[in-house]
């Protein structure tokens, strides 16, 4: 497999090198950055594209006086406990559901039936049942985030090694130690998977949420900002819930290689 | 098949069964909705019983209501995909096999892939207004990521030995493209359309809800702020048939494009 070896530097001490390759690899986003900064003002206005000094200014600021935190805590809370939720529920039913046919007969045509709907399109279902605020937006960051973890675990749980199941039961394990010591560890690998794949799903339904159904949240602080003309606000917020999403999925990614030493 | 039942005579009990063991639990949730729904035991406004919903729905597709705003929604979904489908695809296999174009899009691809895509729609507001474009350009922005990250990975992964003996044969640069590259790496292409095509539908649906202009989504919240719960469940199972209906599409694509491996 060929990888990039774009413009690769060499011949340099060590040190140097791995500095001078960041810099390279990275030109290009500051080329962007910069044409950013002179568009702003000349080639569009200022207010419709305000300049990256501006924008990071009022990242700064907005941590700095801390008015930021109330938000995100609150989309952060929506988003833990729809996740956590979804994990929870979506291994109970994946692997319910792999090795049990009952529970497969009873599930298996809700799953298939609301596979193909985008989960944001519940959005208005969900102002129904619970109102405008976090239920809702918890409901919609769990019902997206549900399907990717219940079909690896029941990938990983219908894959189980046969081997493991039957040296485990000749040496005399019961059907819940079985469940507990021999099936769930062996599926952990699809399941990081699955909550890999679900990582990036929860923030684009909390957002989507946090737009239509909420008086709180970074979502509806990036809506109001922008409808009452506050671009740098608007665009700032965007960025800190982009720099939290991209943190939270690398975050998730070095944990699991940190904890999933054996596989 | 289970053959000893075939042979009784054409009706495949076995098969009856497997199916009535699959559905039941769907059959039972449907009537328990009915019977809830009739004795008033949600608040109809919560619930309304599965034939209140129904009725609507075959009320707003006879009038062609439905229908218009489905027409819209996948006008807008459709377009903005086909253009990042275009886009995704010459960017992706220009990327794998340029090193300049790599090195400029490698960065780009990083930070703009994992935005929340649906955090831009008051941007695109800002830029582009309300409009059908503005729904179009975003989905094909927020589209475009999948398709050329898949197109990219899958056109790295084709076998050098494949391209090297094609070379070997004498095939020029533009046929070793067409006839080699792009049909070992059109799995991983799919993949990238399998993905975004979801993708697609949820920022239409999320945009006309921030911004009305007709269309599925804004059908929806207007159910909600007139207090017509019915609508809404209407318009969910429109957004339904139309889930399935487009995941069965690339379904059936995929395996006629790819019956040769």
């Amino acid at each position: 497999m060929r990888h990039a070896t774009s413009r690769r530097i060499e011949g340099l001490p060590a040190p140097v090198q791995g500095v001078a390759q960041t810099l390279v690899d990275w030109i290009p986003l500051g080329i962007l950055v910069v044409l950013w900064e002179i568009a702003s003002g000349t080639v569009v206005a200022e207010a419709v594209l305000p300049p990256p000094t501006t924008v990071s200014s009022r990242i700064a600021n907005l941590v700095v006086t801390g008015e930021v935190f109330s938000h995100l805590f609150i989309s952060l809370f929506r988003i833990g406990v729809g996740l956590g939720l979804s994990i929870l529920i979506g291994v109970l039913l994946g692997i319910g559901m792999a090795r049990s046919d009952p529970v497969e007969n009873f599930f298996d045509i809700f799953l298939s039936m609301t596979y193909p709907i985008p989960k944001t399109a519940l959005v208005p279902l969900a102002i129904l049942w619970l109102g405008v605020g976090t239920e809702a937006a918890i409901l919609i960051v769990f019902l997206a985030c549900l399907l990717p973890i219940v079909l690896n675990a029941y990938n990983a749980a219908v894959d189980v090694d046969q081997n493991l199941v039957w040296s485990a039961q000749m040496m005399g394990t019961s059907d819940r130690e079985m469940l507990y010591k021999v099936i769930f560890p062996a599926t952990i690998p699809e399941i990081m998977t699955g909550i890999r794949q679900a990582v990036p799903i929860a923030f684009i339904a909390l957002v989507s949420a946090e737009l239509i159904a909420s008086n709180q949240g970074i979502g509806y602080l990036i809506l109001t900002s922008g409808q009452i003309g506050n671009y740098p606000t608007m665009f700032a917020n965007i960025v800190i819930i982009s720099a939290v999403a991209f943190v939270a999925v690398r975050g998730f990614e070095e944990t699991r290689d940190r904890v999933l030493v054996w596989t | 098949m289970d053959v000893t039942a075939d042979a009784e005579g054409g009706f495949d009990l076995s098969r009856v069964i497997d199916i009535g063991k699959s559905i039941y639990s769907l059959v039972i949730l449907l009537v328990l909705w009915e019977v809830v729904g009739q004795l008033g035991l949600i608040h109809y406004y919560f619930l309304p019983p599965l034939s209140a919903i129904v009725a609507r729905f075959v009320e707003l597709t006879l009038n062609g209501e439905m229908l218009y705003n489905a027409y819209l929604t996948l006008y807008r979904a459709l377009i903005g995909l086909a253009i990042a489908s275009v886009l995704g695809v010459i960017v992706g296999v220009l990327s794998a096999r340029n090193d300049l174009v790599d090195w400029f899009f490698d960065p780009i691809i990083k930070i703009g892939y994992p935005v929340p895509i649906i955090s831009l729609i008051p941007v695109f507001m800002l830029w582009f207004g309300i409009g059908d474009l503005s729904k179009i350009i975003m989905v094909a922005v927020g589209t475009f990521w999948p398709v050329a990250v898949n197109a990219r990975d899958s056109t790295r992964q084709v076998q050098t030995n494949l391209i090297w003996s094609a070379q070997m044969m004498g095939t020029g640069d533009r046929r070793l493209l067409w006839r080699v590259i792009m049909p070992a790496a059109l799995p991983g292409i799919l993949t990238g359309f399998q993905i975004a095509m979801p993708l697609s539908l949820i920022i239409t649906f999320v945009f006309e809800m921030v911004a009305g202009g007709g269309g599925l989504g804004a059908l929806e919240i207007q159910g909600v702020r007139s207090f017509e719960s019915e609508q809404v469940y209407a318009a969910i199972i429109a957004i339904m048939f139309i889930g399935i209906g487009l995941d069965r599409l690339l379904r059936f694509t995929r395996n006629r494009l790819l019956h040769w491996t």
